[in-house]
């Protein structure tokens, strides 16, 4: 029982967190980061082909152990309650806006969406999906958000790499260019151009991410 | 829930939509609209249309939807009256092909974060199928991982603390503690001058609980040094405070003290006193 395989069984259950590979060699004193990703995918094979109902997953630059979607009914049932908590259509796409164009500030968001997104946003912070990366050099110097490892996890992501290319550039509209006169001035904030998400920070322990196998 | 027939005859909920951006995306695609080529003449009247029929709930969207009404209505003006006779009937002058392009650029990036969204709600639901460990048995890391903190968490914080001491009632302070030994000289100052005095009198007729207290505390233990006699006709009624006859230079622990509570129950309440009071 205190094979290595059966150590990291053990460490995913107990963890509240990703465990990242490079912790997984730290804790097990494996050779190499590469050697604890390998000892995940023999974990989860075994898994697999025991036919559990957990599973190894890997999400927010780690792995997890969870159920398997299938049992999910009785897990529920268990709780005595319906579901979890959703968030809603406003709340997904002010989410999506910071998941690509991280940091990004509120009147960016705003004009994205083309409403005030002030309510959403603190719904997001509560939930720390997002939170506060800084501030913007220009007036008002306004806060810039960006996502969370919470955001990976809730949404089963490795890194932001795993967010679905866009077809086309995410399209920027430079106001600086022209001023539109039907435009009120909350446009003359500059918007900044749409990173590729793939360039960006996946976050602590991504970088070294294997496709997933 | 106001509703409104479309050209199409197809009815759609106004309330539905999250912003301009989302009803006008709503009108291209019923209308099969390419959306780098959006027809602002088409659009205009029925997007104005939707919005006649909408009860704004609160002035920012309604403003948000009325900049967008204005910038078409500023555009189809544009188109209404062409800057030469040669134009062609459609053709916008500079200004106004930049605006164009401009909502056309905004509906595009719209309609991708509304896709986003929509992809990361499925995402949502797939992951809420699967369960792990939210909160860990594993005592906590002796170093806090500061990269998962927010700077905003540090802000609610305060908020809480200050919204904490808000709700806290400011402190009484008193000028300084009651004594039952003071009291206690208080009235044999006020028996010296008068025969008997109300027990009310001395501990205030406010009814602070620590005055009636101390005063209670001290009447009885004159009572039982037999320095002042207390009667009280009636339950609850008003305890009158008599001098005793017996001198004051009686040593303590002298006769039993004379405390009546005449409630028809008790009588001779016996203050124990089994160090002091001797046989």
């Amino acid at each position: 029982m205190t094979e290595p395989i059966d150590v990291l069984e053990a460490l995913l259950f107990a963890s509240d967190a990703p465990v990242e590979p490079a912790l997984i060699q730290e804790v097990l004193e494996l050779p190499s980061a590469d050697a604890a990703r390998e000892l995940v995918h023999a974990l989860r094979r075994r898994l697999d082909a025991e036919g559990r109902a957990l599973q190894v997953i890997e999400a927010g630059g780690g792995f997890r152990l969870v159920t398997r979607a299938e049992v999910a009914p009785w897990l529920v049932k268990l709780a005595r309650s319906k579901t979890k908590s959703r968030l809603s259509r406003p709340a997904l796409e002010t989410l999506a806006i910071i998941a690509y164009r991280q940091p990004v500030s509120r009147p960016e968001v705003d004009a994205a969406r083309g409403v005030n997104s002030e309510g959403v946003l603190d719904n997001l912070l509560d939930r720390r999906l997002v939170r506060i990366a800084g501030r913007k050099e220009s007036p008002g110097r306004p806060f810039l958000y960006e996502t969370t490892r919470e955001f990976l996890v809730a949404f089963g992501l490795r890194d932001l790499g795993d967010l679905p290319k866009v077809e086309g550039d995410l399209v920027v509209v430079d106001p600086a260019a022209e001023t539109p006169p039907a435009e009120p001035a909350a446009d003359a904030e500059e918007i900044t151009a749409a990173a590729d998400p793939a360039q960006q920070d996946p976050g602590p322990g991504g970088a070294d991410l294997a496709p997933r196998g | 829930m106001t509703a409104v027939a479309e050209p199409s005859g197809i009815t759609v909920r106004v309330e539905s939509f999250e912003g301009p951006l989302d009803l006008l995306l709503h009108l291209c695609r019923t209308n099969e609209m390419d959306l780098t080529r959006v027809s602002v003449r088409a659009i205009t009247d029925q997007y104005l249309a939707h919005l006649e029929s909408v009860d704004f709930q609160d002035l920012e969207t309604a403003g948000a939807f009325m900049v967008m009404a204005a910038t078409l209505i500023y555009l189809k003006s544009k188109l209404l009256l062409p800057a030469s006779p040669d134009d062609p009937a459609d053709a916008l002058d500079e200004e106004g092909e930049l605006l164009r392009q401009e909502l056309a650029d905004r509906l595009r990036e719209y309609a991708h974060v509304k896709a986003l969204g929509a992809w990361l709600g499925v995402r949502e639901a797939e992951q809420g199928l699967l369960y792990g460990r939210t909160v860990g048995e594993l005592p906590p890391p002796e170093d806090i991982p500061l990269q998962d903190l927010s700077v905003h968490l540090l802000q609610r914080a305060l908020q809480r603390l200050i919204e904490e001491q808000k709700r806290q009632r400011p402190r009484e302070i008193e000028p300084n503690p009651l004594s039952v030994l003071e009291r206690m000289s208080e009235i044999l100052d006020l028996l010296r001058h008068t025969w008997s005095i109300l027990f009310s009198s001395v501990a205030g007729a406010e009814k602070i609980r620590a005055e009636w207290v101390v005063t209670l505390l001290a009447l009885l233990e004159l009572a039982r040094l037999g320095q002042a006699r207390a009667r009280q006709a009636e339950l609850f009624g008003e305890i009158t405070i008599e001098g005793s006859s017996v001198s004051v230079r009686e040593p303590a622990g002298g006769p039993l003290p004379d405390v009546r509570v005449t409630d028809g129950k008790m009588h001779g309440v016996h203050v124990d006193d089994d160090e002091e009071a001797g046989p």
